[in-house]
């Protein structure tokens, strides 16, 4: 039962990603593409023709999205938390090292920006593993999901990971990594057909990774992390919408003053 | 694949081009994707990456500094693609036509496939273009479409098609 759900991971992500799209048109106050959309676009790209820059940059691409595949499949199977965090940057250092692979300034520049995220987010999220340890134990994800009362004692550490989904999912106002407007697309721009579809099917797994960090908070009872879940993803919906991109310095210093200062203070409550 | 085929007009990603335009149709065009005549419920979105795009949206009657972009842009583009000339400067040059620094619309270089009229092309009109271009894109086959001017050789290296010298520069093709 569980390998079917880890079998239907990106369909799950791409229903995701697809009524997020939706979302955001209603935000608007307009109709936006169908919920199916992502699938859509899945088929089509497997209809273009694949430009390929040379064989590393494209394989680089379909490891990105296997390691990516596995580490969701972790978090599936409730394996050691650290273990996914660690597997889950593994991913992204294939990711950065396709960005470097070619000669294009664009692809640098995003992959330079993506080393950044990653240093921006990356305490933050052994910070959440470490305060659900403390809570519960454990870093067992399915040791964490047998205790509750997660949001009770680590409030400030769930706002904390409030302010780094953004990053993962790549939206306002910490969406510099894509950043459409500037450096097209950053990695993604030497990309095309079948290879790119890997990377746009790794950005549904991106959704499932960072939710399911939404989700552990919810702890034993599955209602309050779905209800997590689904307020996380309004909210940044909601900040995206109304919210411009703010520079990759800026986004660093964001991160490592207020959410790295409301982690610590959170550990530092419950350890005392 | 035949299987694929249908999906195509379901996402059509557009890539925008100013080839010297006065800005009134790319000022359109951005009017057509923003909320109120709202593209992207056809499933469009406007990638600004010639690599992962279908529809070749051009604005401008060809200046001779953008002729080559527009060339490169063009052979950048995977097939299938369909080439959607916007306004009256891009489909005849319109007021421009016959200015010693333009080119009389993007036809003389690479194959447009729909023509919209208008000085700006209203919204409207890109949006029933769009849909037009959709049906080509669909009706198209995956051969390779290769710009009328400015290009050079397409070539194999190491047994695989390059697109590397498809668009050369003007210098050196204007010497032979």
């Amino acid at each position: 039962m569980i390998l079917v759900w880890i079998a239907l991971a990106p369909l799950l992500g791409g229903l995701l990603y697809g009524a997020e799209r939706m979302l955001r048109a209603r935000m608007q106050r307009r109709q936006g593409p169908p919920l199916l959309q992502p699938f859509y676009d899945m088929f089509k790209l497997l209809d273009k023709r694949t430009l390929i820059i040379h064989a590393p940059h494209a394989l680089l691409a379909l490891a990105h999205f296997a390691v990516l595949w596995f580490s969701i499949a972790a978090i599936f199977l409730g394996w050691n938390l650290l273990y996914i965090i660690f597997l889950h940057l593994f991913a992204q250092i294939l990711l950065i090292l396709a960005g470097y692979s070619v000669r294009s300034p664009y692809s640098h520049i995003g992959s330079n920006r993506e080393l950044l995220m990653v240093v921006a987010y990356e305490p933050v999220l052994i910070l959440v593993a470490v305060g659900l340890y403390l809570v519960s134990g454990s870093f067992e994800i399915s040791e964490i999901l047998k205790t509750g009362g997660y949001l009770m004692q680590l409030p400030l550490l769930f706002a904390a990971l409030l302010m780094i989904v953004p990053i993962k999912v790549k939206k306002s106002p910490f969406d510099i990594g894509e950043a459409h407007q500037e450096i097209v697309g950053g990695i993604e721009v030497e990309y095309s057909g079948v290879f790119y579809e890997f990377l746009y099917m790794s950005r549904f797994l991106e959704y499932l990774f960072i939710y399911s960090f939404v989700y552990l908070f919810g702890g034993e009872s599955h209602w309050v992390g779905a209800v997590l879940v689904a307020g996380v993803f309004l909210l940044v919906n909601l900040v995206d919408n109304a919210t411009a991109r703010v520079r990759p310095a800026q986004m660093v210093k964001i991160i490592y003053t207020v959410a790295m200062a409301l982690a610590v203070l959170n550990l530092a409550g419950v350890l005392l | 694949m035949k299987f694929f085929t249908p999906f195509r007009k379901k996402s059509p990603w557009v890539l925008h081009y100013n080839a010297g335009s006065c800005n009134g149709c790319d000022i359109e065009i951005l009017a057509s994707l923003a909320p109120k005549y709202d593209l992207e419920r056809f499933g469009v979105i406007n990638t600004g990456n010639p690599k992962q795009s279908d529809i070749f949206l051009v604005t401008g009657p060809v200046t001779y500094r953008s002729r080559e972009r527009l060339v490169e842009l063009y052979s950048q583009i995977p097939e299938p693609k369909v080439v959607v000339a916007v306004g009256s400067c891009t489909a005849t040059g319109g007021v421009f036509r016959g200015m010693y620094n333009v080119e009389d619309g993007i036809d003389r270089y690479i194959p447009v496939d729909v023509y919209v009229p208008g000085c700006a092309a209203s919204p409207q009109l890109i949006i029933d273009a769009l849909v037009k271009g959709l049906e080509v894109l669909e009706a198209k086959s995956k051969e390779i479409e290769k710009p009328f001017k400015l290009f050079g050789a397409i070539e194999t290296i190491h047994n695989k098609l390059s697109r590397l010298n498809m668009a050369t520069k003007v210098e050196p093709h204007e010497k032979d």
